[in-house]
């Protein structure tokens, strides 16, 4: 491979988030600002060590253009952009923070993510009026998902309950995070029990629309030495981004993804990183993974794409505790968009920012003993891109 | 020769139960059901429906032409007979004509039909296609009357047709009603019902009585009269007046599905044809601003056997109709309460653009690996990627479901939720993901495997016009 990848060139010296949740009374100015200065500080740099910036968008209207950082965090005219790649955003912004670092062009650069998405109400994700075909039919988010809900079940024997167990895991774990959305545990009865939003999907099976910002900052493994967490950083071991159609539902049966039970962006992100991060078992190699639960089925075709268990076994390793805080493999420790909902931009970065955290002993929720070795995995669009991250300690 | 080669209808899945509008507005009852539209019908999506199952076995790139009839088009300035030959695959070097404004269009554009096949060597089939879904004010008599939907019949030059038209003879009429005043009104108005019956008695008789003295008939030699009505009993006293034996006059569909305007006389005169004997007279009629009168016979019994085996025609979709349960589901499917709709946004450039995919269903099939896929947009293949070896087809109408989802957060018509989202394997190739449309209890009746048919809808309204493409529906048995 010679000098390619990104491997053990990025190291995390600084970082942190906003709370999520629905905050009326902030803006995207006041969520960015609280988590980059967060993060300046866990750093122990000002704003004007900064040479660079990447922020994660996703709708118009928290923000266009790399502009929206500058008036929120005044950067004095560094240059700044803005990713997008559906609920990826984040994830993409820490990815190009990242080439900024490894290529050797800047020393130190800030990747962030924010929406504010609760100004434009509260009843599932909007704007999209604004793209798309003028006639196609353009499922919801939790449709689109539901499509491969209804699959699974027919093809594992997957069931409403299965899909709760996810919320109860995901509610329990958030109920002990100071910066969750949601702080309550929930009941399989109660997540059963609640409205459909795209049969087999309820309520409880999606996560919710929220406001949050998280930021991280970037150096070099060899100049995070000279940082504030020189004993702790953390260190990018790979990094990948897979990208497949807006449209599985238009892949003819002998196409990738057609089945509706796998999803071929994270299936590809994951073996991809897995290669360049050495992983070969990865159930046992990651001890802490936040995976991209928008909906409960999410989460459990996730488990079998990142090859946390086999084809088909996700419900039942879920009943087993495996994915449990103190399981074989936690997956989302923090509560995951179940408890701290998707302020669509944020997200990948709230992730990053969680498990470089948890691989420092210094989680804000529930602490995964002896984390080493943690997973980020943002999924968006029509299951269209995945982005995944394996983060490691320094040696 | 030149007559009938094929016919088709269609009728909407729901029937509204006479009943119903009279508990509404507590009126006294009349006895059976009338058609109504869903809300995502118009007469342009029913001429679909009617000219599909004309077509049905018949290449539509073999037609000439293509004459549509209604009072409730859903356009001016733009006509509908040019959009439904698009949607229906005909060719472009056709004759398209809008028949309009009186009630009586489906029979003046039969006329028409014939006089251009005799005048134009390079027209011999037309496709006439009559759709209405007339506005009934609610809380009025009218209400028991206008029905919605389409009837087409295929004229055509030849020597072994099913039926041969003989003759045909108009009249006009400036009436005192009704009328519809272009600007000013939703609804249709009249002045004097009694002056309305009396125009349409004197000119239904006039006209019919005239073809028959032209072509030496006597009432005994009519076998059938297929004649427009709006009122059952204003039906039997012409029938009285003609001197037609029993059951000469066709009268069973006002109580089945109501009175469908434009293409009525053509549903009369289907519905007749079950029961086909050998050299039968017909008498066809439309009345409106005066009368035609169409006068044919029955050439080949067999064959019209064979029409309505292959047809879906009216007792094919009568099948299939269900009562509906409450009087506003209607009133919603009519858009009659004034409420806030999503609306999506829409190019009519993009649309003309995916006209292919969007009006006629067409896929691409990869030339390097087989492959059918759908859209028409696509440059390289989905499935082995090579770039520019895609070549456009026919896809099929029907298909089976692979998975679905009921979604309830489709904005605005919150009345029809959940939506069922299907995504459908085409019979022959190719994937699509479609609204489902007209099913009841979706829980319950939608499943992984079901078969479905695909048929022509509106789907919204947004950049102000009429924004079309297909939903599925469970089969209701066109071919």
């Amino acid at each position: 491979m010679g000098n390619k990848g990104i491997r053990d060139k990025v190291a995390i010296i600084g970082c942190d988030a906003s709370k999520f949740g629905e905050q009326w009374d902030k803006s995207q100015y006041d969520l960015l600002f609280e988590a980059s200065h967060g993060a300046f500080k866990d750093a122990g740099i000002t704003k004007d060590e900064i040479e660079a910036a990447w922020v994660g968008i996703f709708y118009y209207f928290t923000g266009m253009s790399g502009a929206t950082v500058e008036d929120i965090l005044r950067l004095d005219g560094i240059p700044i952009t803005r990713t997008e790649n559906y609920c990826a955003s984040g994830m993409d912004a820490f990815r190009n923070a990242c080439f900024g670092v490894a290529s050797g062009v800047y020393d130190v650069v800030l990747a962030c993510g924010v929406e504010k998405l609760m100004d434009e109400g509260s009843s599932g994700l909007p704007g999209f009026k604004i793209f798309g075909h003028p006639v196609f039919p353009l499922p919801s988010a939790p449709a689109m998902f539901s499509l491969a809900a209804t699959r699974c079940f027919h093809e594992f024997g997957w069931t409403r309950e299965d899909l709760a167990r996810v919320a109860v895991k995901n509610h329990d774990n958030g109920s002990y995070h100071p910066k969750a959305h949601f702080k309550r545990k929930i009941s399989i009865e109660q997540a059963m029990k609640a409205p459909m939003i795209a049969d087999p999907l309820g309520r409880f099976d999606c996560c919710a629309m929220s406001d949050g910002a998280a930021a991280l900052i970037l150096t070099t493994p060899e100049l995070a030495e000279s940082y504030a967490h020189a004993d702790d950083y953390v260190v990018v071991k790979a990094n990948a981004i897979s990208t497949r159609t807006n449209f599985p539902w238009y892949v003819p049966a002998n196409g990738p993804g057609a089945d509706f039970t796998s999803f071929p962006s994270t299936v590809k992100a994951a073996k991809m990183a897995y290669k360049e991060a050495g992983i070969t078992n990865p159930r046992q190699e990651i001890d802490a993974a936040e995976v991209h639960d928008c909906f409960t089925i999410t989460e459990l075709i996730n488990d079998q794409d990142l090859q946390f268990c086999e084809r088909g076994q996700a419900a039942e390793e879920l009943k087993n505790g495996t994915f449990n805080w103190d399981g074989e493999t936690a997956v989302n420790p923090s509560g995951g968009l179940k408890s701290f909902g998707h302020p669509i931009g944020s997200t990948g970065c709230r992730m990053l920012q969680e498990i470089t955290k948890q691989l420092q002993g210094r989680a804000e929720g529930r602490q995964v003993p002896d984390a080493k070795i943690g997973l980020c995995h943002n999924l968006g669009g029509a299951f269209s891109v995945a982005s995944v991250t394996v983060l490691g300690q320094r040696d | 020769m030149i007559g009938i080669k094929s016919y088709g209808a269609y009728l909407p899945k729901y029937l509204m139960p006479r009943e119903l509008i009279a508990r509404a507005w507590d009126f006294p009852s009349v006895p059976g059901n009338k058609a109504v539209a869903s809300i995502d019908e118009d007469s342009l999506t029913m001429s679909v429906e009617a000219g599909l199952d004309c077509l049905s076995g018949i290449d539509p790139k073999s037609i000439d032409g293509l004459f549509f009839a209604s009072t409730t088009q859903v356009y001016t300035e733009k006509d509908s007979a040019s959009f439904i030959a698009t949607v229906l695959d005909m060719r472009t070097d056709i004759i398209t004509t809008d028949f309009t404004d009186s009630l009586k269009a489906g029979t003046s554009a039969l006329a028409r039909a014939v006089d251009t096949i005799k005048a134009n060597p390079d027209v011999k089939s037309i496709l006439i296609i009559a759709a209405d879904t007339r506005e009934a004010e609610p809380a009025t008599m009218w209400e028991y009357g206008y029905a919605d939907g389409a009837a087409a019949l295929l004229v055509t030059e030849g020597e072994d047709l099913p039926i041969i038209i003989d003759d045909y003879y108009s009249v006009s009429a400036n009436v005192t009603g009704p009328w519809k005043r272009t600007k000013e009104d939703k609804f249709i108005r009249t002045f004097e019902v009694k002056m309305d019956a009396r125009f349409y008695i004197e000119n239904v008789t006039k006209v019919m009585s005239e073809i028959m003295k032209r072509n030496n008939l006597t009432p005994e030699n009519v076998d059938i009269a297929a004649y427009y009505y709006n009122n059952p009993r204003l039906h039997s006293r012409v029938s009285k007046m003609m001197k037609f034996g029993q059951g000469v006059a066709q009268n069973g569909l006002f109580f089945q599905v109501g009175d469908t305007g434009t293409s009525m006389p053509f549903m009369l005169l289907i519905s007749a044809l079950k029961r086909p004997k050998e050299g039968a007279k017909i008498i066809l009629a439309g009345f409106g601003d005066g009368a035609d009168a169409i006068l044919m016979h029955l050439q080949d019994r067999k064959a019209v056997r064979e029409l309505s085996k292959n047809h879906m025609g009216i007792a094919g979709h009568q099948k299939s109709m269900i009562q509906l349960r409450n009087y506003n589901v209607f009133i919603e499917n009519r858009q009659l309460l004034e409420k806030d709709r999503f609306v999506r946004k829409s190019s009519a450039v993009t649309l003309w653009r995916d006209t292919d995919a969007v009006y006629k269903m067409y896929g691409l099939k990869c030339t390097n690996c087989g492959t059918i896929q759908y859209p028409t947009n696509a440059r390289s293949c989905v499935v082995c990627r090579a770039d520019d070896q895609l070549e456009r087809v026919k896809l099929n109408l029907k298909g089976t479901i692979f998975t679905y989802t009921l979604d309830h957060l489709v904005g605005g018509t919150y009345l029809d939720t959940p939506i069922p989202r299907c995504v459908i394997d085409l019979d022959g190739g190719g994937r699509v993901l479609l609204n489902m449309t007209e099913i009841e209890k979706p829980e319950d009746n939608v499943k992984i495997g079901m078969n479905v048919e695909l048929t022509f809808r509106r789907i919204h309204e947004g950049g102000e016009f009429k924004n079309y493409y297909y939903k599925c529906r469970p089969p209701r048995g066109r071919q």
